[in-house]
């Protein structure tokens, strides 16, 4: 290996090469200091720094405005007892009780309904956190899953009160006061009073010009050390280095509240750890689902190109030789051959049969030109008239075409089988979310949904998170519908 | 067993090699002409266009896709040359691809799985049927579009034995083939085809014709 290459190699992962050691930062005593005085000085103009302020400053009073709710709710019974007890003065025996059988079940309602607000409104709130980091910071914070819904007023506040991500939010927004006034301290104080200070030098000899012998009361300046008196020009000067100090400070306390901030964010406004892991394991599922599928469908692939023509041709070419042996003139010993390569012409044949069934169980082929055409042929292949209507506008998923194909065989053999339906019934229709498959037949129904043939489908559905009812009152009709989403 | 229809000239369509072979030694010992042999639908449009045979047999699943090419490749020739014989080939019977390849036009048209190569003479005879504007439909498929076509009109007059002789009809079989097949006299084969003809309402006209018209009735979905 010559030098060069050594380099060259190294110089993927770490700066070595000798083209770009000029370019990096000399490491001489000394340099670090100076770089790091300038980096504190460029810090508070720098782009990032910038931005978080941008987002403490709206950030502090969006996390403290959380506090105006509760206060509001509780505030507002507490003053309309006031303002009745204002306009019609009770006698003063029965005062305190009329407060209370008032004041009482109002703040109680107002709890009630703050209780049932709070993981909603916290969500709103949260979902605005993290749309602001998101579009100041960069900082993409994965939501949620949305709340469930439900029909009816019960439903709504059951739903609301069992959502656990409304509660971790409104969570976040109690922990996150702290941080909000920490912000809002970074800006006001750090940033503000900091730039103000910065500018006493520049103003005082135009408005401090007065004839020598007044005394002027001295101008007071803001610190987080408490506030400086400022009487002379010097002290001017020591506003600005004050000043100058929390300015070069502020970034990095905005910086420290913006990170803890986003830490809050990712621990209490994502999905939860369980919410994480569901979604992981049904991309997972989902992939292994297709993948079956895939597997199967080469497997079908390699029989037909493999095993099922190489017997075809076999046929063929025993076919030929029977052909050819019986035009032939010649029959000494020859019917002992005829008799073997007939019985070998017959087991290829079967063979071929065999496999064709095989591979049409592994993967019916026309799945590959979609659902419509082999339910087409399966209803064509049964022997008891199948009346189909399919109507799919969005294609599903190979694995849930796959499924809802098996599951319209075994549905419509069983109804062949067991039913003695003189028609079926067979509708696909593809809705927006789902694939609905729907067997009906007018047969003497009584089928037991526990039976061997239609537990092993609900399962079948089941591993996508489909599912499969059945109606079959004894006298019929019969009707199974399974319910499939689009994608696994 | 002497072929029936010599100096046929045949265009081969089929993409395993092992069985392309077997199937133009299968047609030139029939005293037939391969024109051609090739792997996919493309390139057997192509080799159409440029040989001019009497017929064509061809796989319906090739690359690229694996899926229909030979049977798009078969109905686009049907549209380019009316006159050619067209057999497709198919490892499976879809009733959809039997409803695509029939919908026109029924003369000219075979459809069979490939396990009937092995009875060469069957076979040999179906080529030379469709190469001369009959039909050869795999017993399966008839079987299978005769189940979706159960309540056309005019069919359900036809008594049980009157369908058997349609059936046999579809799958391009003559009288005398349809006689042998039943094991009755050709005169009670006539006797139900014309019964067959009265009851599906075919004006008398050409024989073969009318016998295509019938099976075609018989088939449509």
């Amino acid at each position: 290996m010559t030098p060069e290459a050594h380099n060259d190699l190294v110089g993927v992962t770490g700066p070595v090469s000798p083209a770009a050691a000029g370019q990096w930062p000399d490491r001489r005593p000394g340099g670090g200091l100076v770089r790091g005085i300038r980096a504190a000085a460029r810090a508070p103009f720098t782009a990032r720094a910038l931005r978080e302020l941008l987002f403490c400053a709206i950030e502090a009073p969006l996390g403290l405005c959380v506090l105006v709710v509760p206060i509001a709710l509780l505030g507002l019974p507490l003053t309309a007892t006031l303002l009745v007890r204002g306009a019609h003065p009770a006698p003063r025996h029965t005062q305190p009780a009329g407060i209370v059988a008032f004041l009482g079940p109002a703040a109680l309602f107002m709890l009630l309904a703050l209780l049932v607000l709070a993981p909603r409104l916290a969500r709103r709130l949260g979902a605005a956190n993290r749309r602001l980091a998101g579009r100041l910071l960069g900082e993409q914070v994965a939501g949620p899953a949305p709340i469930p819904g439900g029909r009816g007023p019960v439903a709504w506040v059951g739903a609301t009160l069992r959502d656990g991500p409304g509660w971790r939010a409104t969570g976040y927004l109690l922990v996150q006061l702290p941080l909000a006034v920490a912000g809002l301290y970074a800006v006001v104080i750090c940033w503000g009073a900091g730039l103000v200070n910065m500018t006493y030098p520049l103003w005082w000899a135009w408005f401090r010009n007065h004839p020598p012998g007044v005394r002027l009361s001295p101008v007071p300046a803001l610190t987080p050390f408490g506030v400086l008196h400022v009487a002379t020009i010097a002290g001017t000067f020591a506003a600005f280095a004050a000043g100058a100090a929390m300015v070069a400070a502020a970034p990095w306390l905005t910086r420290a509240v913006v990170r803890a901030d986003l830490w809050l964010m990712r621990g209490l406004l994502g999905p939860g750890r369980l919410e994480r892991r569901v979604a992981d394991l049904e991309r997972a599922r989902a992939l292994a689902v297709d993948d079956a599928a895939t597997m199967l469908r080469r497997l079908e692939r390699d029989l037909h190109d493999g095993a099922q023509i190489r017997l075809a041709t076999l046929a063929m070419n025993l076919g030929m030789a029977m052909d050819r042996l019986a035009t032939e003139e010649d029959q000494s010993g020859l019917a002992e051959v005829r008799d073997l390569v007939g019985a070998a012409h017959q087991s290829a044949k079967d063979a071929m049969t065999e496999l064709r069934d095989l591979a049409r169980g592994i993967h019916p082929p026309a799945l590959d030109s979609g659902l419509p055409d082999a339910l087409a042929t399966l209803a064509a292949a049964s022997p008891v008239p199948v009346r189909l209507t399919t109507s799919i506008a969005r294609r599903p998923s190979q694995a849930i075409e796959t499924i809802a194909y098996f599951c319209a065989a075994e549905l419509l053999a069983n109804a062949v089988k067991h039913s003695g339906a003189s028609t079926i019934t067979l509708t696909v229709t593809g809705q927006p979310e789902l694939l609905l498959l729907r067997v009906a037949d007018d047969g003497h129904g009584g089928a037991d949904p526990a039976g061997s043939g239609l537990a092993g489908l609900v399962q079948r559905a089941r591993t996508v998170d489909g599912r499969l009812d059945v109606t079959s009152p004894p006298g019929g009709p019969t009707q199974v519908t399974v319910e499939l989403p689009l994608h696994a | 067993m002497a072929a029936t229809m010599p100096g046929l000239r045949v265009v081969i369509a089929e993409d395993a090699a092992l069985f392309r072979e077997g199937l133009a030694r299968l047609v030139e010992s029939r005293g037939h002409q391969v024109a051609c042999s090739v792997a996919d639908g493309a390139a057997l449009v192509a080799a159409v266009a440029r040989h001019r045979p009497d017929v064509v047999v061809a796989d319906i699943r090739m690359p690229p896709t694996h899926t229909d090419e030979g049977l798009r490749a078969a109905i686009e020739l049907r549209r380019a040359y009316p006159r050619l014989g067209v057999l497709v080939l198919s490892q499976y019977i879809e009733t959809r691809y039997a409803a695509r390849l029939l919908e026109d036009n029924a003369a000219g048209i075979g459809y069979l799985l490939k396990d009937r190569v092995a009875d060469v003479a069957d076979f040999a005879e179906a080529l030379e049927r469709v190469a001369a504007g009959g039909t050869a439909l795999d017993p399966e498929v008839v079987s299978q579009l005769v189940r979706t076509s159960q309540q056309a009109a005019g069919l359900a007059e036809l008594t049980p034995r009157e369908r058997d002789v349609l059936a046999l009809m579809a799958e391009g079989r003559s009288n005398a083939g349809i006689a042998t097949a039943l094991v009755v006299s050709a005169s009670v084969v006539e006797k139900h085809v014309a019964s067959i003809f009265a009851k599906l309402r075919l004006p008398p006209s050409e024989a073969d014709n009318r016998r295509v018209l019938a099976v075609l009735r018989y088939l449509q979905p």
